[in-house]
């Protein structure tokens, strides 16, 4: 390998490393081992949901205990962990250190992923990612639920000492010549999803405590029966997890700056607008977790306000795409797979932005809410956008692990079925939102239209997965029988450029 | 540059390794995981069972005797407002805060209204002073937010021990002016007017269903609308009853009879079949065996909280 220690050593050793690329390397492998684990149980869901009545699935719990382990896997135990891949391979290079701030912390919070991963895997809980109260409470069976929750709390502390270290390596440990407003976008990129991290966490630990408290009958916090209250939770959850989405994004918008200026052979078009939104980004994130729940009954003028709150984030967005657009612009583009998957993320960035900024609408949301509509929208955003960043940046950086090069042509091929997949499944969901169809299903009634359009997303999950099948054999081949990559410049690009690999720009 | 002598090429037999490491954690998950899917979700939440025991002020639940007691108290005052306070009537008057004599288990049902012209609140206390330790359910109204002049609640209060409570103006100071009366509990009559065995036994057999979603319709034996669905069952005071009951559905039930169908804690005269912090699981069946008590109209109920209320209720008629 090669963003590695020289010297070749046996698995175990790199298994039990604390090396930050050995890290990364660890929280890659299980982030695609995660990816594939949970997009299989979304063909699951997408196979069932392709005919009105029970087929596949024996029961509507069987089910909910499947898309709630779907949700968890995703967002938990692949977006996360894969951000963290890319973080822990990158940022200590951006920032010229030798390795992590805290190295033996870096593998602690790897090593709080798979025990965390077996209790959510294992138990498979029933009451969806959200834990929805007072179900979690007083009729979830156990001991899944009880599993989920130490599962959650588990991952909750990995990813807080996780945010810890990168904050910590980019303030504290960059190169002492180099200012913060060198550190390169992608390096700014998890500043800012740690900060937030650092913030946000904490309510969503606080929650699951008391969930767990009041599933032991000790406490009432969300349990009305013993004068608790169920929205009380949403609030703690959203104030979590409305800013989780930014954690999510930002670092998959940091890949997108690495990839975009270099594919297109012009320098980034203005970086200190990026580093801007990002910290915008992270300060509005704060200011609209309650956009989630319009419908809980809440007065005209919280409402109004976190509407507002909401559409703050469009100009630090919009600062991003106008960013990459114009760097785009009048550069050589080489349309290579990662370059592909970047762009075809921004245009699908640009679409499910466009949805929110129509579901932000207060008055809009009481129609879509609770309906596929949602289901659409929050899934063009993590698969459209950030699993599209995360997945052009694997390919990007796939060179550099392996010393190989990826086969372009099946990487071409993934991305234009998934792209095509992503398109089908995801649009058609926004309209069967529109048509009623509500969330959280498992049988529907024999409405034509909607048949017909869960049929479509059906197909489209389908088109997703035979993608994902090919990537999964290039990667397998390529990083054994791949052709060797020209470790200076694997994508042919050119031009002065500073190689990740190496601690300082060569040219300078 | 000299990197490129450096640079480690992923060999196919390193790739392999990582294969098996990960193929082999995925087929040893995924026997642990396929083998125990159903135990995971074994289990009700500790709380279901606390919910549906007893809360702390009262101590064990009560068996309900079925026998009701009705109390209409009037909150009275002397027109200056704090030299007497009491219920019905004055000191010294007739009717003067009625003493209460009933027994564990009864249920006393109070009809408060404030017809004075002060702020008011009620409840029953075991506590000899003071205004704490109100049994919940017991109340009505409370010190800040009282009855005002003219409203009227009702409130119930079912002993759990034998002793003497006290039922009071909750509004603080009040009760020592003079608004409390007593609550004389005597020890369980038992079902009341209960014949003498009969010799008679009836089987019946119910079957716990439930709608394809597990929610919107529980029932016994059919769903609703369809033939059989909530039998009624009639059987005689004093006879012997055998109640065999089985889990056809995939959620978690248990049996009881009650005097009421929300008063699922106090299953009557023995008739609990499992309970819900130990229910029947889906495919399993219990037996139960009783005789039947006094005369009257009761429900056969599932006694997991909310199940009966979702339609597993039944008439069960003793003549």
């Amino acid at each position: 390998m090669v963003l590695e220690l020289q010297k070749p050593r046996p698995v175990w050793q790199i298994m039990f490393s604390t090396h930050h690329t050995d890290v990364g390397l660890l929280y890659l492998i299980s982030s695609i081992a995660f990816l594939f684990m949970g997009g299989a149980l979304a063909l699951l869901i997408r196979a069932e949901l392709f005919l009105p009545e029970a087929q596949l699935i024996a029961d509507a719990m069987t089910f909910n205990r499947i898309f709630t382990v779907h949700g968890t896997t995703l967002i938990f135990l692949f977006l996360l962990p894969s951000a963290s891949a890319v973080g822990n391979y990158f940022v200590p290079i951006m920032v010229r250190y030798k390795d992590m701030a805290y190295p033996k912390l870096n593998a602690i919070a790897f090593w709080m992923i798979p025990p965390g991963a077996a209790l959510i895997w294992l138990g498979f809980a029933d009451f969806t990612w959200y834990a929805t109260p007072p179900y979690s409470i007083i009729s979830a069976p156990g001991p899944a639920a009880d599993m989920w929750i130490f599962g959650l709390k588990i991952l909750g502390i990995s990813s807080v000492l996780g945010a810890i270290n990168f904050v910590v390596t980019i303030l504290k440990c960059k190169h002492p010549d180099m200012s913060i407003g060198q550190v390169p976008l992608l390096a700014w990129a998890f500043l800012s999803s740690s900060l937030i991290v650092l913030v946000a966490i904490p309510t969503f630990a606080a929650a699951l405590l008391m969930l767990l408290t009041d599933r032991l009958g000790v406490t009432g916090f969300f349990n009305p029966a013993m004068g608790g209250d169920p929205i009380a939770y949403a609030h703690l959850f959203w104030f979590t997890f409305h800013p989780e989405v930014y954690v999510l994004v930002i670092p998959a918008i940091g890949m997108m700056y690495e990839i975009i200026p270099r594919f297109s052979r012009k320098p980034i078009f203005s970086k200190s607008s990026g580093i801007f939104a990002f910290v915008l980004l992270s300060i509005v994130s704060f200011s609209s977790w309650a956009h989630h729940m319009y419908a809980t009954g809440m007065s005209f003028t919280e409402k109004t306000v976190f509407m507002l709150g909401t559409l703050a984030a469009v100009p630090a967005s919009g600062m991003h795409v106008f960013n990459f657009v114009a760097t785009m612009w009048n550069g050589r583009i080489k349309f290579l797979t990662p370059m592909m998957w970047a762009i075809g993320g921004i245009a699908l960035f640009f679409s499910a932005g466009a949805g929110g900024v129509a579901n932000a609408a207060m008055p809009l949301d009481f129609t879509t809410h609770d309906t596929y509509w949602v289901v659409g929208h929050f899934h063009l955003f993590v698969m459209g956008t950030i699993a599209f960043g995360t997945i052009g940046f694997i390919y990007y950086m796939f060179p550099y692990v392996t010393g190989r090069m990826y086969n372009e042509t099946m990487g071409k091929v993934h991305f234009i079925l998934s792209f095509v997949g992503t398109v089908l499944v995801f649009f058609t969901q926004h309209v069967l939102g529109l048509y009623g169809m509500p969330r959280r299903i498992f049988d529907y009634p024999a409405i034509p239209e909607w048949i017909a359009m869960n049929q479509i997303a059906t197909v489209g999950a389908m088109i997703i997965g035979v993608s994902m099948v090919i990537f999964l054999i290039n990667l397998i081949h390529s990083s054994a029988k791949g052709k060797p990559a020209d470790i200076h410049d694997p994508f042919g690009l050119g031009g002065k450029y500073y190689y990740p690999f190496e601690s300082k720009n060569p040219h300078h | 540059m000299t990197e490129n002598e450096h640079v480690i090429l992923t060999s196919p037999a390193r790739t392999g390794k990582m294969m098996i490491i990960m193929l082999g954690i995925c087929i040893v998950g995924g026997a642990i995981f396929f083998g125990m899917w159903d135990y995971w979700i074994s289990q009700p939440p500790p709380v279901v069972a606390m919910m549906s025991g007893a809360d702390d002020h009262g101590g064990a639940p009560a068996v309900a005797t079925g026998k009701t007691i009705t109390q209409d108290l009037k909150f009275v005052q002397t027109p200056d407002g704090f030299t007497d306070l009491a219920f019905n009537a004055l000191t010294g008057e007739p009717g003067h805060n009625p003493t209460i004599n009933a027994a564990v288990g009864d249920k006393i049902i109070f009809n408060v209204s404030n017809q004075d012209g002060g702020f008011h609140a009620f409840g029953v206390t075991a506590d000899a002073e003071g205004f704490s330790g109100i049994v919940p359910g017991s109340e009505v109204a409370s010190a800040t937010a009282p009855l005002q002049k003219g409203e009227s609640e009702t409130s119930e209060f079912v002993p759990a021990e034998e002793g003497t409570y006290y039922y009071i103006c909750t509004v603080p100071g009040h009760r020592e002016l003079g608004m409390v009366g007593e609550i004389i509990v005597g020890p369980s009559e038992g079902p009341a007017e209960a014949a003498a065995p009969t010799g008679v036994s009836h089987d019946f057999t119910l079957n716990f269903v439930e709608s394809e979603d597990g929610f919107s319709d529980l029932a016994f034996n059919a769903l609703t609308g369809e033939e059989g669905h909530n039998p009624d069952l009639v059987v005689n005071s004093g006879d012997e009853v055998t109640i065999t009951a089985a889990n056809a559905g995939k959620g978690f039930h248990a049996f009881g009879v009650v005097a009421a169908p929300d008063d699922f804690n106090n299953a009557l005269w023995g008739s609990e079949i499992a309970s819900s912090s130990a229910p029947l699981k889906a495919g399993e069946s219990g037996t139960t065996t009783f005789t039947a008590g006094a005369p009257g109209t009761y429900y056969y109920i599932c006694t997991v909280p909310g199940h009966a209320s979702l339609g597993m209720q039944g008439s069960f008629i003793v003549e």
